[in-house]
């Protein structure tokens, strides 16, 4: 630490830069990783608000739930702890300012799929929902009469909940029976059975059996396989692990030029008996310094930033991943140090003194 | 009983017609309290003589004994540890670290082994070679004889049993040099150590107690 410091302190430029350059890349990395986040929120919200183990769709639906369509008896017939039946579908919704995409969610009042309200009210009467808050945000009010893309019926909001979106779009919470008028207008009636899916809440997802027409995938499979959502995801995450070898390369490099410039003060050292240790240690302790200094620099700013962007942009930081790609920028830094240090021990002091 | 004892030490490099022996079998012993000058002209092997014997590369064949410990066998951590603990350098070129001040290249000593000058001492040091005030300055705002007058600080701030300097004196004018050489007398006979002086300086011989004259890889007491 002793020959570290105070290096740094005699040469400030250069590590100054080489710290700008580490800031830079772990600025990057954890604004990719706060759009990465954001993005897979924005697909989906409304899942993970459910809490369930797992979901059951048709086995010709091919893990989408808009092309799954069974009846409520069949969700009746599964043995598992609790089951919320649900009917969804996609419609552009319309009010007197607004229109936005939305996604409806047919449930009944008293599953555990049941969002939790946290302004206004429940629905009680038909074709009354509750919106997702997303819609608040975009100007839509309590009392709002929305007209919709694909029927006559019109649809009144009630109550706002939090953090429900579904495959980018804000859902809109009504009973079964509201979101079968929509589905089925005047033919409501005869399908009044008709859902889309059975979600599932269990402690061994392994022990409910199903028939061969349907199909149980877990919760997170479900997710995984919601149109563009792994695709978006593996490409920031790519970018991400990408920049993790850029940072390293980098450090290796300016590191390793430092070095080799000083293989004569090295040599000396070492022909005073300074050990190999010492040296190595001064070497790692220097770039976890400069690493420490970029990622801290490099979170404040993301930090920063995150509080002056438009609503539009689909960042949400989390912290957690966030202190881990840190922890893993610096580690990969002092990965780049070990060029240094192995031309360090490799480094004959007799020929650098020059003997 | 001698602090520094080479027995049939010999080296030699390369191999078949190219071998060239730098050293050729050497007897050599250096007591307490002995301030030494071996003497010769370049590429006589003076500087083979005192990497050896210093423990920075190990002889063809023979055996080097520094305070009663065969050094010749050990290993590079080893020798790197005994250099630490037993010998200073002072070498030809400059061996500061340019990053750090006069007053931190002593503290980088602290903080790699014990035993080093109390501060009273490191003063009296200061003051001995006139380099006080020059105490907070970087290697670079030096002139070469400040540079030359810290690095002997530096090696004998460390209180080695054995002091190496392979021309010490090369970059001052006459009066530096033979106060440079009073004083490692001074030091050689208040701490009882031993000091082997490399050069080509015979001027300097009137300091030490014995003069060896190193030609072709022979060395030979005077």
């Amino acid at each position: 630490m002793f020959l570290a410091w105070n290096e740094i302190k005699k040469n400030k430029l250069r590590f100054v830069l080489i710290t700008g350059v580490l800031m830079l890349v772990s600025y990057l990395v954890f604004f990719l990783s706060g759009l990465a986040n954001g993005l897979e929120s924005l697909n989906r919200e409304a899942v993970d608000k459910w809490d369930a183990t797992g979901i059951v769709l048709t086995e010709e639906s091919d893990k989408s739930m808009p092309q799954s369509s069974m009846t409520i008896e069949v969700a009746d017939s599964i043995d598992a702890n609790e089951i919320a039946i649900i009917g969804q579908l996609n419609a552009v919704a319309t009010s007197a300012e607004n229109k936005a995409n939305v996604a409806i969610f047919g449930i009944e009042e008293d599953s555990f799929i049941m969002p939790e309200v946290t302004e206004g009210e429940s629905f009680s009467n038909e074709n009354e929902v509750i919106a997702s808050d997303t819609l608040l945000e975009e100007g839509f009010k309590l009392g709002d009469e929305l007209k919709l893309s694909s029927t006559d019926e019109v649809l009144k909001i009630v109550g706002f909940t939090e953090s429900a979106r579904f495959n980018a779009a804000p859902v809109l919470y009504a009973h079964l029976s509201t979101f079968q008028r929509v589905k089925f207008g005047e033919a409501a009636e005869e399908n009044e059975n008709q859902i889309n899916a059975a979600v599932i809440r269990t402690d061994d997802l392994s022990k409910v059996t199903i028939d061969d027409d349907f199909e149980l995938i877990e919760t997170e499979t479900f997710i995984e396989n919601l149109p563009g959502y792994t695709e978006q995801s593996l490409t920031l995450t790519f970018m991400i692990y990408f920049l993790f070898v850029i940072s390293s390369v980098i450090v290796a490099i300016f590191l390793y030029v430092l070095t080799v410039q000083k293989i004569s003060m090295f040599g000396v050292m070492k022909a005073q008996g300074i050990s190999n240790r010492y040296l190595a240690n001064s070497v790692v302790a220097q770039t976890f310094i400069l690493a420490a200094i970029g990622v801290v620099v490099g979170f404040g700013l993301t930090w920063l930033t995150g509080a002056f962007l438009p609503a539009a942009v689909p960042v949400a930081f989390d912290l957690v991943t966030m202190v881990i790609y840190g922890l893993v920028l610096i580690a990969v830094a002092i990965v780049g140090a070990v060029f240094s240090v192995w031309t360090i021990v490799k480094i004959d002091p007799l020929k650098a003194i020059g003997g | 009983m001698a602090v520094l004892e080479l027995n049939q030490v010999t080296k030699s490099f390369g191999e078949g017609h190219k071998k060239v022996e730098a050293m050729k079998k050497t007897e050599f012993k250096a007591e307490k309290g002995e301030l030494i000058a071996v003497i010769g002209p370049s590429g006589s092997g003076k500087s083979t003589f005192l990497t050896v014997a210093g423990g920075l590369q190990t002889p063809t064949s023979g055996e080097v004994i520094i305070n009663n410990q065969n050094i010749t066998k050990l290993t590079e951590k080893k020798r790197s540890n005994i250099r630490l603990q037993e010998i200073g350098f002072i070498l030809q070129s400059s061996n500061l670290v340019p990053f750090l001040t006069v007053d931190n290249q002593m503290r980088l000593l602290d903080k790699v082994k014990k035993g080093n000058m109390t501060k009273e001492e490191l003063e009296q040091l200061y003051n001995d070679l006139g380099i006080y005030d020059l105490k907070q300055k970087y290697p670079s705002d030096l002139s070469g004889g400040e540079r030359q007058r810290v690095a002997i600080a530096k090696s004998l701030y460390s209180n080695p049993s054995i002091l190496l300097a392979d021309e010490p004196t090369a970059s001052l004018d006459s009066d530096r040099a033979y106060e440079v050489m009073e004083l490692l007398q001074t030091e050689t006979k208040n701490k009882n150590t031993t000091t082997i002086v490399v050069t080509h300086d015979t001027r300097l011989i009137d300091y030490c107690d014995k003069v060896f004259k190193m030609t072709d890889g022979v060395l030979a007491l005077q």
